[in-house]
C-alpha cells in the first residue's frame, strides 16, 4: 500500500538530511533567514491590523497568494518526480497499474505540501500570538488547507498536460485556474475543489503520455552561429545561449519593465496607499525613496543573484566537462560570468521605465544606483554559488543571498542619497563607489576560483 | 604515457584505491577490470584530472596532474562512465564548444569524420536532452578523441552502442597510438582491444598480465578472470 509513495517521500527525507550534513552553514543561513522572515511578515500583519492605511489586504488575498506558489511548486514537484522521473520506470513497469503509481507520485507530492504548509503556517500563528493578534479562525485554517489541495491538484494536472504533445487537454485546468482567480472567493475555490480532482483523476488516467516526455527540437538555423571562438567567449556562448533557449532573458526583461513600472507607481502614490499619516509625516522624503530601493533590490535578484547562483548550481553532473578541459580556473569563472553582462543589459529597462513616473532627472543617480547592486550581487553570488556547485538548493540559497543583499544594497543606497544631498560633484563620489566595486569583483572572481579547484590537500 | 606511483585515494572511511603503481608506455591498450565498487572509475578519474586523491602522483605525459595540470590534461581524451552533456546544446554546439576550449585545428571537419564514424551525424544538430544513453555515448566518444589525444581513458567506451558502432570503437582503439586506458567489465573487449590487464579489487591492483598470455593459457579472457578472481578470494 502506497509503496512508491513511501519511497519518494524517504528518498526526499534523506537528501534534505545529507544536504544539512553537506552544507550545515547554508542551511543555518536559510533556517535563520526563515525565522527572521516569519518575524517580519507577523510584524507586517500586526502593522496593517493596527493602524489605518489606505491599503486593505483582505483574508482572500492571502489566500489566493498561498494558493498560487502552491499551485507552481506542485507543477514543478510534478515534473522532477514524474514527467522527469528515470527511477519511476522501476515501479511503472510492475505488475501494479500505473495509474496507482501515478496517483502515489501524486499523493507524495501532496503530502510534502501539506508539511511545508502546515510547519509554516503553524510557526506564523504562533509569530503573530506573540504580537496578541486573534489567530483562532478554524474554518478559515480548514478553508486554506483545502485551497492547497485543490492547488496541488491543479498544478500537477495542468504539469501533466504541459508535458504532452495532446497539450488542448489542459484547457479545462485553465478554465478551473480562471475561474478560481477570476471569482476573488475563497468559497468559489473551496466549491470547485471537487471538479480539480475529477480533473486530476482523468490526467491521471491519460498521464503516460507525459511520462520521459522531451521535444526533440532541431536547431538546424543555429547550425551557421557554430564555429570556434576564444576560450571565455565560448564560455560566454554556452551560458548565454542556456539563458535564451530557457526563456530566461525575456523573462529578465518583463520583470525589468514591470518592476519599473510597479516601483515608479508607488514611488508617487504608494505612501498615501500604504502609509499611515502619522509614519508618513515622520518619515516624509525617505518612503519614495525607500520604494525604489526596493525596486532596484529586487530587479537585481532576479537578474543578477539568481542567474549568477545558478552558473553554479545547475552543473552537478557536468562539471567533469569543464575540469577535465585544459583550461584555468579562472578562465572557467571568467567566461560563465560574463554571461552577467548580458543579464546586466536585461536590468536596464528598470530604470527607463521607473523614468516615466518620477521625471528622467535622477536617471543618473538611477543608474549609478543600479549599477553597484548589481555589482555588489554578483560579488556576492558568484563565490556563494562556487562553493555550492550541483547543490541544486537553489532556492535556499538564493532566498538566504536575497536577505544578505538587502542589508548591502541598504547601505549602499544610503550612502548614495547622502552623496547626492550633500556633496556638490557627486559623479566623483560615485565613480569611486563603482572603481571599488570593480577591484572587489575582481577580488571575489579570484577567490571563486580558488574555491571550485580540486582540494589535494 | 601514464604513470601512477603510490596513489591513494579515500571516500570517508573506505579506500576506493590504495597503493596503486603503474605505467602504461606508448601504443598500449591497457583494460582495467574489477568488480563494481572495485575502484576503476575513481581512477580514470584521478588521470583525467576531475577528482583530487589523498597521496601518490600521477603523471600524463611527464606532466604532473597535481602541479601541471593544464598542460597534463591538454594530452588526455576522457570518457567517463555514463556521461552527462549539456542538454540544452544541440550535438554540434557542444562538440564546438569543446574543441573551442581544446583548440582543436579544424574542428568542423573533425567532427563530421568522427560523427559519422560512430553514427551519430544525423542527429548532430537536435537538442542533447533529447538523446537516447547511446547517443549521449556517442557525443562523449567524439568529444574525447577529436583532438587526437596522446592518451586515452575509456570509462565503459561501449556501453549502451550499437554493435556496429562498437565495432568501429574497437577497431579505432586497435589502430590508435599512444596509449589508452579502458575500465570496463566487457571480458569480451579485453580480449579483442587490450594488451594487458590489469585486476583490481577493493582498490588494490591484485593482477596484472598480458592478455594473450591469459587467454593462452585459460582459453578465454572470461574465464582467466573468474580464474584470478577465486585465487585472490581463496
Amino acid at each position: 500500500m502506497l509503496d512508491t509513495t513511501k519511497l519518494i517521500l524517504t528518498n526526499n527525507t534523506r537528501n534534505f538530511f545529507k544536504k544539512i550534513k553537506e552544507a550545515p552553514v547554508l542551511y543555518f543561513i536559510f533556517a535563520s533567514m526563515t525565522f527572521f522572515s516569519l518575524i517580519m511578515f507577523a510584524s507586517a500583519t500586526y502593522f496593517i491590523m493596527s493602524f489605518e492605511t489606505g491599503f486593505n489586504i483582505s483574508l482572500d488575498d492571502v489566500f489566493y497568494t498561498v494558493f498560487f506558489i502552491f499551485l507552481l511548486k506542485s507543477g514543478a514537484d510534478l515534473y522532477n518526480h514524474f514527467v522527469k522521473s528515470e527511477e519511476l520506470s522501476y515501479p511503472l513497469s510492475t505488475q501494479v497499474h500505473q495509474s496507482k503509481t501515478i496517483f502515489e507520485v501524486f499523493i507524495s507530492i501532496l503530502v510534502s505540501q501539506l508539511v511545508i504548509w502546515f510547519s509554516f503556517s503553524i510557526l506564523f500563528l504562533l509569530m503573530l500570538s506573540i504580537f496578541n493578534i486573534q489567530v483562532l479562525y478554524l474554518l478559515e485554517y480548514a478553508f486554506f488547507t483545502v485551497g492547497i489541495i485543490a492547488a496541488t491538484a491543479l498544478g500537477c494536472t495542468a504539469s501533466f498536460f504541459f508535458f504532452s504533445k495532446k497539450k488542448y487537454r489542459i484547457l479545462p485546468t485553465f478554465f478551473l485556474l480562471a475561474f478560481c482567480f477570476y471569482s476573488q472567493k475563497i468559497l468559489f475555490v473551496i466549491l470547485i475543489s471537487p471538479l480539480a480532482f475529477v480533473h486530476l483523476y482523468w490526467a491521471i488516467k491519460n498521464s503516460m503520455d507525459s511520462f520521459l516526455f522531451s521535444n526533440r527540437k532541431e536547431r538546424i538555423k543555429e547550425k551557421a552561429q557554430i564555429k570556434q571562438r576564444g576560450l571565455i567567449k565560448t564560455l560566454f556562448y554556452r551560458e548565454t545561449t542556456v539563458l535564451w533557449r530557457d526563456k530566461l532573458l525575456f523573462s529578465f526583461i518583463f520583470f525589468s519593465v514591470s518592476s519599473g513600472l510597479f516601483t515608479g507607481y508607488l514611488y508617487l502614490y504608494g505612501h498615501e496607499l500604504l502609509i499611515p499619516e502619522q509614519v508618513r509625516q515622520m518619515l516624509g522624503e525617505f518612503l519614495p525613496q525607500m520604494f525604489v530601493f526596493l525596486g532596484i533590490y529586487v530587479v537585481v535578484v532576479y537578474t543578477a543573484v539568481f542567474p549568477g547562483l545558478n552558473l553554479f548550481l545547475n552543473e552537478e553532473k557536468t562539471m567533469w566537462i569543464n575540469r577535465h578541459l585544459p583550461i584555468r580556473n579562472e578562465t572557467i569563472i571568467y567566461g560563465k560570468t560574463s554571461a552577467l553582462a548580458l543579464c546586466f543589459i536585461t536590468s536596464i529597462p528598470f530604470v527607463f521605465y521607473i523614468s516615466i513616473f518620477i521625471g528622467v532627472n535622477n536617471i543618473v543617480f538611477l543608474l549609478w544606483l543600479l549599477i553597484i547592486s548589481y555589482l555588489a550581487g554578483v560579488i556576492i553570488a558568484v563565490p556563494i554559488g562556487a562553493k555550492y556547485v550541483g547543490k541544486k538548493s537553489d532556492i535556499l540559497l538564493l532566498y538566504s543571498m536575497a536577505m544578505i543583499l538587502l542589508a548591502v544594497i541598504g547601505v549602499l543606497s544610503f550612502l548614495g542619497s547622502f552623496v547626492e544631498q550633500n556633496i556638490e560633484h557627486p559623479i566623483v563620489i560615485y565613480s569611486l563607489i563603482v572603481s571599488i566595486e570593480i577591484i572587489l569583483l575582481f577580488i571575489s572572481l579570484k577567490i571563486s576560483a580558488r574555491i571550485i579547484r580540486l582540494d589535494y590537500s | 604515457m601514464i604513470t601512477v606511483k603510490n596513489l591513494t585515494k579515500k571516500y570517508g572511511k573506505i579506500n576506493a584505491l590504495k597503493n596503486v603503481d603503474f605505467k602504461f608506455d606508448n601504443s598500449q591498450v591497457i583494460a582495467i577490470m574489477g568488480e563494481n565498487g572495485a575502484g576503476k572509475s575513481t581512477l580514470l578519474k584521478i588521470c583525467a584530472g576531475i577528482l583530487p586523491f589523498d597521496s601518490g602522483e600521477v603523471f600524463i605525459d611527464n606532466f604532473s596532474i597535481k602541479s601541471d595540470s593544464i598542460n597534463a590534461r591538454k594530452q588526455i581524451g576522457y570518457l567517463p562512465e555514463m556521461p552527462e552533456l549539456y542538454e540544452r546544446l544541440t550535438g554540434r554546439e557542444f562538440l564546438f564548444y569543446i574543441s573551442s576550449l581544446r583548440k582543436v585545428t579544424e574542428p568542423g571537419k573533425k567532427i563530421d569524420e568522427i560523427s559519422r564514424m560512430i553514427g551519430i551525424y544525423d542527429f548532430l544538430d537536435y537538442e542533447i536532452g533529447s538523446y537516447s544513453k547511446g547517443m549521449k555515448q556517442k557525443i562523449s566518444i567524439t568529444s574525447a578523441i577529436m583532438h587526437d589525444p596522446k592518451n586515452l581513458l575509456l570509462d565503459e567506451p561501449i556501453y549502451g552502442l550499437d554493435p556496429l558502432t562498437s565495432r568501429a570503437i574497437q577497431d579505432f582503439i586497435k589502430q590508435k597510438k599512444g596509449s589508452t586506458i579502458i575500465a570496463t567489465h566487457s571480458t569480451q573487449l579485453v580480449e579483442k582491444v587490450a594488451d594487458f590487464v590489469y585486476i583490481i579489487m577493493r582498490g588494490e591492483v591484485v593482477h596484472f598480465n598480458e592478455v594473450q598470455k591469459l587467454v593462452s593459457e585459460y582459453g578465454s579472457m572470461e574465464e582467466a578472470y573468474f580464474n584470478v578472481k577465486d585465487e585472490k578470494n581463496a
